[in-house]
């Protein structure tokens, strides 16, 4: 029973960490992004202040029970992902369900709160929403196909698909696996800009076209949960970015530097560019970076 | 003994003579008495059959002259099978046709039945004389009943299908005594068993163009590409019954004769090939045509012309096991065939036409005359658990025994497309609107009980194949021992 | 014991057949006694030990049953028995009642008859019964009689006859049509024939199983098809096709050396079959065709799985089998009671039904969440033992062309739920009521089992792994899986059961965490009450997305759509017709062409006649 409570208490904790850094991240980037477009921008903590606000608030509308329930799903996906990719290397406090799952499940569970939350963005009946979803599933196709590829390279490499594994390899030869499998790394960084939906692939919420698309008929503890949950998502991608390819981290300063790190691509490579249409961006994501996969594939078959 | 072969040839031609004479009595004589003389043939027939199927064949001769000198009979279970079949179409249309032009004067239907016994004893002339000479006079009386019912309809139509009929009827006359011509110059007899010994004296190249006259003669009435340019209009244009006699009757014992003569009389080797080839090219060539046909009675004609030739392929073969087949094949052909032409008259029986198109919906107005054309129609393709099955199944077996993919994979692509043309009708009649043109006739009594007796046979053998398989092996195995048949023959002499 | 079933399938579908002409409830009673008193002799009194012999016709034919056709009869009996329960509710008031239930019944038996056959012929015979009483359940509606159903029927018997073909050779080689015989001479045959009866073979199963360049029937058929029947036709029928390539690739092909690229071929076959039936699924508009599409794209999946053939990816091929069944089974059924209650099927038309039809949607969701693989649904364990078979089996491109066909099919599975059940709730569809108890229940029924499986697979992967061993695999029990962990042959492992707790607790936790002092203050407001783009839309604007759905993907993928295979088929079709049409003027109708062709014919005979004879 102890070690259930103890179980318990490690995932409360890890959340909890997924959480705090995912928001800082997310109000580091309004702030960068507002300097890198002349502006004051926001303070850092700004997104904690939003989300407690929300939080705080009751709403007075729903549309129905699958949007009542759209954010639990998209929390489980979350906090599932979170639990699942190992935080900290050998950390006892944050084993979680570290060997439970492997890469397979990893991708799969991570499709399951989006298609919740779409499911619940239907049912309020905004166009918007719908439109998004069909665009956001649109492009999950397009960036899905180099990472995959990136992993399967991976996996195919080192035989393994537990995550656990590949940090082990890494520790044991001493080598990132972005440096001994590079091409893999190249692909897996161009689908990570298609995950984070900075520009310009960010047509899913599409500010001006769409109206924050699946989250416009959220409002009050919905769109905390959903704000709340896409903080501990990204913070869980990164994590898995971390482990697969820097060799994870020893502690927590560690991990949170080599997130940013990678946080930064997407997001400084979005501040420079325009929005791609959907087809466009799904035709990128076949274009170069699923040559890359294709060269890591061939890497891992050779080498 | 119950009774001689003579019999068959005897009663039903002096039947015939009688027809008209009892109908001076009692008009309803003309129609009574083709079905008792039919029953008792068939009564006779069954008997016989089986008195051979255990004593071995019954050679009767005519006039007490002895082979290879006399006329003989030979009803061995090869042919007293086929007798057997003819004589049961025969009747099954008989009663189909009883009532047949009942509202009409006499003089039709004594016409009618008449034609018809002619047709019946010529038939079963062909197949139970054992002298190629006799045989010429009965394919004779074949054709010549045939001409005239193919015209029964008076019509412009008709008369120049049966005109076409007899055209080719007398080409094939010509050739035929030719044929005959020839191998009586060559070996002095008539008698086909006295032939087959002696054929090893005869030079090659008469052999050859002897043979080659044969079967330009038999194919025309056999329904073989090229020659079976009158066949569909025949068909067409003749009434339904009718329809059903050719190809349950008439061009069964054609292909008996056919039959004979490769197997029996003649001694070439590249015979069973050419029948494997004319064979092939008739089956493609006349399901190709069919599947295109506007009227339902000429695709089914075309689709019978194919089945016969894809009898001819199984004759071809030369094996025990592709006789059985083809035997089982013109068993499934006579009853399958007949049902179709028996229902699909009805479906069609007051268009003009008889477009296929006049099919459409019928199902709801004639329900129990659909459904037995569905079944004909499913059974004919081959698909299990019905009888058509069963002899395409033993078809397959014998050519892959034989090593002939080739031809297995060509038959198969041709039920393809008979496949295609069938369910079309079939979709017609069950899933279509009705045109509001053709008013739908209802099928008399006689005509139902004799479709419903050829759907149960088709379940019968479809569920239940060895109660004719029995049959069906002795007679390809008489057929096959051509040495026995000489012998049965010419033993008389002794 | 096993033929008695069958004579009991057969007499229960022609008394259900008359009985309609005495009453209608009897009909039905009638119906569900002969399809459950079958089903359950079967699964009470059939076991592998008693064989059934019969000569008919002079062939040796026999019956019996083996660990392997025993795990798809599950699926078959199974699923027939639901969707039997289904039907009688949904043919209420419908006209040929007893057309529909008597094909229904012997379809079932047929494929049960499949199933026990020890011997080809007695195999081909039940193949084509099925394959004829599905064809005239594909035309049931009278619809597109002579393309759609006509296509069914050519592509069956074009399958069916190489199948025979392939019987009739095997016999001229064994002597026998035994199948045990076909397995022990097999690896003795010359190498052509080696070649040969498996292409002649899987072409048969092939077209049942949809696989690719075989599947331009399906979707038609599939949705022309009454939705009661159409569960078990994409559900159970094809599985036929299945279980024959089951016993082609292993019990045949992995003898001889040629196995090799057999194996290869067909599993990127099924995988190309996989892509082109999603990307052709997310271009409907018709949720029938979207799920036919998707049915070809699912039993691509499961044919990678046995092509590939190792014990992992047979298990994952079977599994996938077993839920393809399940929530595909399902999705049918719940399209068949929207159109009962709507009257249409089309996404452009119907919408917002989740209010009005929640038990349809919970079991849509629950089988589409399993079609989509996600967890913790059955169809994820399906396909993380395809996955991992193909990593282990260093197929990395195919593995992606799964990966690809997968992914994009969220978009229709997003599609079919949106589609039907989400957005706007139109006036048009305000009065649309639940589906009657009887059909909802065998719904909910099969998709608890897709839930249930995906957490404890066992249940399943048990009869699989029996069915594998009667094969000649070897035990994967505690190797690949246990009742509810998978491995993979690399060591590597999913544990489904706390998986499955913490995915519960999550969301309950968050279920209460929003609904507690919230839900009750908040009302419910109609899906006109949206903030459009900061508006208020009034009640007459037409908010409803449904036309081109999915544009953006499908101009993406454009080229790829522009080819199709049926095009060419019709195009071949179309040009036999017209050669047909020439070779029918050769019958002119003129006597005196008639009688200069039998000139020709003679004067031909005569050349050659020293070739000829």
């Amino acid at each position: 029973m102890n070690e259930l409570w103890f179980d318990i208490m490690g995932a409360i904790v890890t959340v909890i960490v997924a959480f705090v850094v995912g928001i800082t991240y997310m109000g580091l980037s309004r702030k960068i992004t507002a300097r890198v477009q002349n502006r004051k921008g926001p303070p850092f903590y700004q997104n904690f202040i939003d989300a407690l606000k929300l939080a705080s608030k009751t709403s007075a509308i729903h549309h129905g029970f699958m949007q009542h329930v759209g954010p639990a799903f998209m929390m489980i996906t979350s906090i599932m992902s979170v639990l699942i990719i190992p935080v900290l290397r050998g950390n006892a406090w944050f084993v979680n369900l570290n060997f439970h799952g492997d890469l397979i499940f990893i991708l799969y569970i991570m499709v399951f709160g989006p298609l919740g939350m779409a499911l619940g963005a239907g049912q309020t009946g905004n166009p918007n929403s719908a439109i998004g979803v069909t665009r956001g599933l649109s492009q999950m196709v397009g960036f899905e196909i180099p990472w995959v590829m990136a992993l399967v390279a991976l996996m195919m490499q080192y035989h393994t698909t537990s995550i656990v594994d590949l940090m082990n390899v890494q520790i044991q030869s001493g080598m990132w696996l972005m440096f001994s499998s590079p091409f893999a790394f190249i692909a897996a960084v161009m689908a990570m800009l298609g995950m984070f939906r900075y520009s310009p692939f960010d047509i899913v919420g599409a500010p001006q076209e769409l109206a924050s698309g699946p989250m416009s008929e959220n409002g009050g503890k919905y769109l905390f949960t959903l704000m709340s949950s896409g903080s501990i998502f990204a913070f869980a991608k990164l994590t898995l970015y971390v482990d697969l390819f820097m060799g994870g981290a020893g502690n927590l300063v560690e991990l949170v530097i080599k997130t940013f790190a990678l946080y930064l691509i997407p997001m400084l490579y979005g501040v420079t560019s325009p929005r791609y249409r959907t087809e466009q961006s799904i035709r990128w994501f076949w274009g170069w970076p699923t040559f890359f996969g294709f060269l890591a594939i061939i890497y891992a078959v050779v080498f | 003994m119950v009774g001689t072969p003579v019999l068959f040839i005897v009663i039903p031609l002096l039947a015939a003579f009688l027809i008209p004479l009892l109908g001076m009595l009692w008009k309803e004589l003309v129609r009574i008495v083709p079905g008792l003389v039919l029953a008792y043939m068939l009564v006779l027939s069954v008997n016989l059959l089986n008195h051979v199927l255990i004593y071995g064949p019954i050679v009767e001769v005519i006039a007490g002259w002895r082979p290879p000198l006399g006329i003989n009979l030979v009803f061995s279970a090869f042919s007293g099978f086929l007798v057997t079949l003819v004589v049961f179409m025969g009747l099954l249309i008989w009663v189909y046709s009883y009532r047949f032009k009942r509202n009409v004067d006499f003089e039709p239907a004594k016409k009618y039945f008449l034609l018809l016994m002619m047709l019946i004893t010529g038939s079963v002339g062909i197949i139970l004389t054992g002298d190629i000479f006799n045989m010429f006079v009965f394919i004779e009386i074949t054709g010549i009943s045939g001409y005239a019912l193919t015209a029964f309809y008076t019509g412009r139509d008709s008369a120049e299908a049966s005109f076409k009929y007899l055209m080719l009827g007398s080409i094939a006359s010509t050739f035929l005594l030719l044929a005959i011509m020839i191998i009586y110059s060559q070996v002095g007899t008539l008698n086909m068993a006295d032939i087959a010994s002696k054929m090893h004296t005869i030079k090659p190249v008469y052999k050859i163009i002897s043979f080659i006259f044969f079967i330009t003669a038999i194919g025309i009435e056999a329904e073989i590409f090229p020659l079976n340019g009158w066949a569909p209009d025949a068909y067409t244009e003749a009434p339904g019954p009718v329809g059903a006699a050719f190809a349950g009757i008439v061009v069964k014992a054609s292909v008996y004769a056919i039959v004979r003569y490769v197997y029996t009389i003649f001694d070439l080797s590249g015979a069973y090939d050419f029948l494997i080839l004319i064979g092939l090219i008739t089956l493609i060539m006349a399901e190709t045509a069919a599947i295109r046909q506007e009227r339902l009675k000429r695709m089914l004609a075309y689709s019978s012309i194919g089945q016969m030739g894809l009898v001819m392929v199984a004759f071809g073969m030369g094996t025990e096991e592709g006789v059985f087949a083809a035997l089982f094949m013109i068993l499934n052909h006579a009853i399958i065939k007949s049902l179709l032409f028996f229902s699909g008259s009805y479906l069609v029986y007051n268009s003009k036409h008889k477009y296929i198109k006049e099919v459409n919906g019928m199902s709801k107005y004639l329900p129990i005359t659909s459904l037995l054309f569905a079944l004909g129609a499913f059974a004919i393709v081959g698909l299990p658990p019905f009888a058509g099955f069963w002899s395409k199944l033993s078809m397959l077996t014998a050519a892959a025994d034989s090593n002939m993919l080739f031809i297995i994979a060509l038959v198969l692509i041709v039920s393809v497309v008979e496949l295609v043309y069938y369910l079309r009708v079939v979709n017609r009649i069950y899933f279509f609107n009705k045109e509001e043109k053709t008013e739908p006739k209802k099928p008399t009594f006689n005509a139902l009980i004799v479709m419903i007796t050829l759907g149960a046979l088709i379940l019968v053998i479809g569920f239940y194949p060895d109660a004719i398989t029995g049959i069906l092996h002795k007679a390809s195995a008489d057929l096959m021992d051509k040495g026995q048949y000489i012998h049965d023959v010419l033993s008389l002499n002794k | 014991m096993n033929y008695i079933i069958l004579v009991v399938f057969l007499g229960g579908a022609l008394l259900t057949f008359f009985a309609g002409k005495i009453n209608n409830v009897l009909q039905d009673i009638l119906f569900l006694a002969s399809i459950l008193v079958p089903a359950s002799l079967f699964f009470a009194y059939v076991h592998a030990g008693n064989i059934f012999n019969l000569t008919l016709g002079g062939i040796h034919l026999s019956l019996g049953i083996n660990a392997m056709s025993w795990l798809f009869a599950l699926i078959v009996l199974g699923l027939g028995s639901m969707a039997a329960f289904y039907s009688v509710s949904f043919m209420k008031g419908k006209e040929r009642r007893g057309y529909f239930y008597f094909n229904f019944i012997l379809t079932i038996m047929a494929m049960t008859g499949i199933l026990m056959s020890r011997d080809l012929v007695s195999f081909f015979i039940f193949w084509e019964i099925m394959t004829w009483s599905s064809y005239l359940m594909t035309v049931y509606n009278g619809k597109d009689v002579q393309t759609v159903g006509i296509k069914y029927f050519v592509f069956s018997a074009i399958g069916a006859y190489a199948m025979l073909m392939a019987i009739v050779v095997i016999h001229s080689i064994n002597g026998s049509f035994m199948i045990e015989d076909l397995v022990r001479s097999f690896p003795e045959m010359p190498v052509n024939m080696q070649i040969l009866i498996p292409v002649l073979l899987l072409t048969g199963f092939g077209v049942k199983a949809a696989i690719m360049p075989l599947h331009v029937w399906a979707p038609g058929a599939y949705s022309n098809a009454p939705m009661a029947y159409t569960s078990i036709f994409s559900g159970a029928l094809s599985k036929m096709g299945i279980y024959g390539m089951v016993i082609v690739m292993v019990s045949l092909l992995s003898y001889v050396p040629e196995g090799y690229w057999f194996r290869e071929v067909i599993a990127w076959m099924g995988g190309i079959t996989a892509v082109i039936g999603t990307l052709w699924a997310i271009k409907q508009d018709d949720a029938k065709k979207l799920l036919a599409y998707s049915s070809i794209a699912q039993l691509g999946y499961i044919i990678v799985g046995i092509g590939i053939g190792t014990p992992l990816a047979m298990m994952a091929g079977l599994f996938l089998a077993v839920v393809h069944a399940l929530f595909k089974g399902t999705l049918f059924l719940a399209v068949g009671a929207i159109e009962r209650q709507t009257g249409t099927s089309n996404f452009r038309e119907v919408t917002g039904l989740i209010r009005k039809m929640p038990w349809t949607f919970v079991a849509s969701l629950i089988s589409i969440i399993s079609l989509a693989g996600i967890p913790p649904m059955g169809g994820f364990v399906g396909k993380w033992m395809l996955y991992e078979s193909l990593l282990t089996s260093n197929h990395y491109l195919l593995v992606i062309v799964i990966f690809f066909s997968s992914t994009a099919a969220f978009l229709y599975c997003y599609k079919f739920l949106f589609g039907f059940f989400l957005g706007q709730e139109e006036k048009e569809w305000a009065n649309v009521k639940e589906a009657p108890v009887l059909m909802v229940v065998p719904m909910l029924i099969l998709s608890f089992f897709s839930f249930l499986l995906g957490t404890y697979p066992g249940i399943i992967l048990k009869p699989i792994d029996a069915g594998m061993q009667y094969l000649g695999y070897g035990i994967t029990q505690n190797h690949l899986w246990q009742t509810s962990v998978i491995f993979n042959t690399w060591g590597n492992q999913v544990v489904l059961q706390p998986l499955l707790y913490s995915i519960i607790a999550i969301f309950l936790f968050f279920l209460i965490f929003l609904t507690i002092k919230s839900f009750k203050q908040t009302r419910y407001v109609t899906t006109k009450d949206i903030s459009s783009s900061g508006e208020v839309p009034k009640e007459h604007e037409n908010l409803t997305f449904s036309v081109d759905f999915m544009q953006p993907f499908m101009r993406a993928v454009e080229p790829v759509m522009r080819r199709q295979i049926d095009k060419y088929y019709t195009g071949l079709a179309n040009g036999l017709e017209a050669l047909f049409d020439f070779m029918r003027k050769i019958y002119t109708g003129n006597g005196q062409t008639y009688a200069i062709y039998v000139i020709v014919f003679v004067v031909i005979l005569l050349l050659f006649k020293d070739i000829l004879f």
